[in-house]
């Protein structure tokens, strides 16, 4: 292959050089990622760690951001400004943080809530789980979704250790995308720790007989997301789940391994392509007649979202927020 | 050689898919089209269900044949020149359209069929270019011909223009008035192009599978146009990627058969194989050649970056694509801006092959950012090519050289 002098889209390095440095893609502060867990007293180190990545934490800032860059060409000064946050925090001393809240994050509270609700479920269930915030880093999946593996394999010695430091044997991950991380990606690239890696889903799966019963009488239909159902091949789980609940559901027209993606990975090249994929698959999900969607990733949860007109009142749950259901009933 | 502005390419491309997600011939089009396929393709396999079975087998002779290439080649190239054929081998783009060009001269009709590796190197310009006068006889690569537009599916070329604009395209260049109906259309162009057929100089044609043992070419096709071009003009020249080789004449039969099963074809109406150039032995038992078919026959075989794609660990498995079209049917991206998506080759599996056949992965860049890696397209794939790891570490060649 012939090769060329490359001069690649701010994004791609400021995004490298935030996971890089500040060990997640927005360079957000531990403390503010780790926010959620006030109050449940979890330990840092311990058998079973409960591992969020940021993920959902990152969530609302990554929405708002790309609001903006559905009319901002990615390729422009302000796009860069927006991703630099980080870099304007050391020139200025302004808190990153602040700057993208003030751009947008109405759905924060929402999105960081999915944890707590998510530990609070698995305590319930019988899990140990133990929480190291302060030292929890993103897995590094946008550095392979990029093509920035060389980076990933120094970085991923750093998630391998800061696991290791908590001295668990299972790592259960909220977002499937953080398990085929570690399930699939790191073996190939670093000496990950001799763990057992599960998702939420199998852990509740596990345990389906102790959940509450929620009260639900009309049927939901369930949205699985690509890397759960074909790179960990989880779909039947969460049917099962349902069932124990004793709530019922829908297929939509494309399911299980033949599911149609969100749109989600599109969202920060091509904002617009990433909503029409987004609502063609709103469109799939409520022609099943069901008015909500059940949801087990948080890039699926907030792609779909964009999916949704303002007048349709179909509505999606991350799949924690409706087994918490049974929690608060 | 240019520099790369990734920056640059993506917000031109970026605008160029945003159109064609808005276009409604686009998107109706290829609503329907993957509703038919995926309908047409369940009621396909339950008629012949040993299919999937099949396509393990293929794999496996696929697999076999790319590793032993470069001796099926040298076998394919005596069988055919046993058979009074001609083969020659083109490493590259230029040396295929050298030798392609020198066969057929200046000044010549020429009828040709659909060809993705005439699409990719350009065939019918570049003998446009030397002074001859080129039709596509594949009705939509003749719509698109005429329309001066790019294939938009590797099956179904003209998939996004619709009836009402074909018939515009029509009555312009036919010069009377064609309505919007398709049974019209398509008579219209059969009349034009059965005059052509026997006044042509030349057919070509490309192939969907070649035997090495017996050196015989199969072409699926479902127009009968295949049938005319390679049988009526008195020469034929076929060019064939060197992926297409197989060992066996049987083996070519099981690749066709998966070929066009998950083409949706229950079986395609016509499938043409081709050994060598036309002959009788009917006066005083005298091989006499070119009898009612060609007299000459012609196989390229064309290299152009396979060669390069074959050693590398983890792409050299996307030349095992049959080329039937079913991934781009499932790719949520392709669903909305169809070829937009693509140059040549379309989609997340097109982004591979671009990255080695059409320069390199800097000229595949904005194609192999735009795939969702979400992994559906392994799904329908009969050969299972794994697009998503191969997508991620071209991304991964691109940002590190």
């Amino acid at each position: 292959m012939a090769t060329k002098k490359k001069k690649l889209p701010p994004v791609f390095e400021i995004l490298r050089d935030n996971i890089v440095e500040h060990s997640n893609p927005l360079a957000l502060n531990a403390k503010e990622l780790s926010s959620w867990a006030k109050g449940l007293d979890l330990p840092a180190k311990g058998q079973t760690l409960y591992y969020t990545g940021g993920e959902y934490q990152l969530l609302p800032y990554i929405d708002s951001l790309v609001k903006t860059l559905t009319y901002v060409d990615p390729a422009s000064n302000i796009f860069s400004w927006l991703m630099e946050a980080r870099k304007i925090v050391n020139m200025t001393g302004i808190n990153a943080e602040k700057i993208y809240a003030s751009i947008l994050a109405k759905d924060k509270e929402r999105y960081f809530s999915i944890n707590y609700q998510a530990a609070t479920i698995l305590k319930s269930l019988g899990y140990d789980l133990c929480y190291d915030g302060k030292n929890e880093i993103y897995s590094g999946a946008l550095l392979y979704e990029l093509g920035f593996w060389k980076d990933l394999k120094e970085y991923a010695k750093r998630v391998a250790k800061s696991i290791e430091m908590t001295e668990a044997k299972t790592i259960v991950c909220l977002s499937p995308h953080a398990a085929d991380m570690f399930k699939n990606v790191y073996p190939t690239l670093v000496d990950f720790p001799e763990v057992e890696v599960k998702t939420f889903i199998e852990m509740v799966w596990e345990k389906r007989d102790l959940l509450p019963q929620i009260d639900y009488d009309k049927p939901v239909v369930i949205h699985d997301s690509c890397r759960m159902a074909r790179e960990l091949g989880i779909s039947e789980e969460i049917r099962d789940i349902l069932t124990s609940v004793g709530v019922s559901y829908i297929e939509p027209i494309r399911n299980k391994v033949w599911t149609t993606c969100c749109g989600g990975p599109s969202k920060m090249l091509f904002p617009e392509i990433s909503k029409t994929v987004a609502e063609r698959r709103i469109n799939e999900l409520s022609d099943t007649g069901s008015k909500k969607a059940l949801i087990s990733c948080p890039y699926c949860l907030s792609a779909l979202q964009s999916g949704i007109a303002k007048d349709n009142d179909f509505v999606l749950d991350d799949i924690v927020e409706f087994l918490y259901r049974g929690y608060k009933a | 050689m240019s520099d790369l502005d990734l920056s640059k390419e993506l917000s031109e491309y970026t605008k160029n898919l945003n159109k064609a997600s808005k276009d409604p011939n686009i998107n109706r089009a290829i609503t329907r089209a993957v509703k038919a396929y995926r309908d047409t393709v369940e009621t396909t396999m339950e008629r012949h269900p040993h299919t999937p079975e099949l396509a393990e087998e293929v794999r496996q002779i696929k697999e076999y044949s790319m590793k032993n290439n470069k001796e099926l080649l040298e076998r394919a190239m005596k069988s055919i020149e046993k058979n009074m054929g001609k083969a020659f081998y083109a490493k590259d783009k230029a040396e295929a359209l050298r030798i392609t060009n020198e066969i057929v001269g200046t000044g010549k009709t020429v009828v040709k069929g659909k060809s993705m590796l005439g699409e990719e190197l350009q065939l019918r310009h570049s003998l446009e270019e030397s002074g001859n006068e080129v039709w596509e006889t594949d009705l939509g690569e003749f719509i698109l011909q005429l329309k001066n537009d790019r294939p938009m599916h590797i099956l179904s070329p003209a998939i996004h223009v619709p009836r009402e604009q074909v018939a515009e395209i029509f009555t312009e260049f036919f010069k009377k008035e064609i309505p919007p109906d398709i049974a019209q259309e398509v008579a219209v162009v059969r009349d034009f192009l059965r005059e052509k057929y026997f006044t042509a100089d030349v057919g070509i044609s490309g192939a969907n599978v070649v035997a090495a043992d017996t050196g015989q070419i199969t072409i699926i096709e479902n127009e009968g146009n295949v049938r005319l071009c390679t049988g009526a003009p008195p020469v034929h020249i076929a060019l064939v990627g060197i992926e297409k080789l197989v060992p066996s004449f049987l083996d070519s039969m099981k690749v066709a058969e998966v070929t066009w099963r998950y083409a949706q074809y229950a079986s395609p109406s016509y499938v043409n194989i081709i050994s060598g150039p036309s002959k009788t032995g009917d006066i005083e038992k005298v091989t006499t050649y070119g009898a009612h078919g060609p007299k000459e026959f012609y196989v390229i075989f064309v290299d152009n970056g396979r060669t390069e794609m074959l050693n590398d660990p983890t792409c050299c498995r996307a030349l095992d694509c049959l080329r039937c079209g079913g991934c781009m049917y499932e790719c949520p991206v392709f669903q909305v801006t169809a070829g937009h998506y693509g140059r040549t080759y379309l989609s997340g599996i097109g982004s591979v092959w671009t990255s080695f056949v059409e320069g390199g992965v800097e000229e595949a860049a904005p194609m192999l950012y735009t795939c969702l890696r979400c992994g559906r397209c392994v799904e329908r794939c009969p050969m299972k090519i794994d697009v998503p790891t191969m997508v991620g570490e071209l991304r991964s060649k691109l940002v590190s050289d």
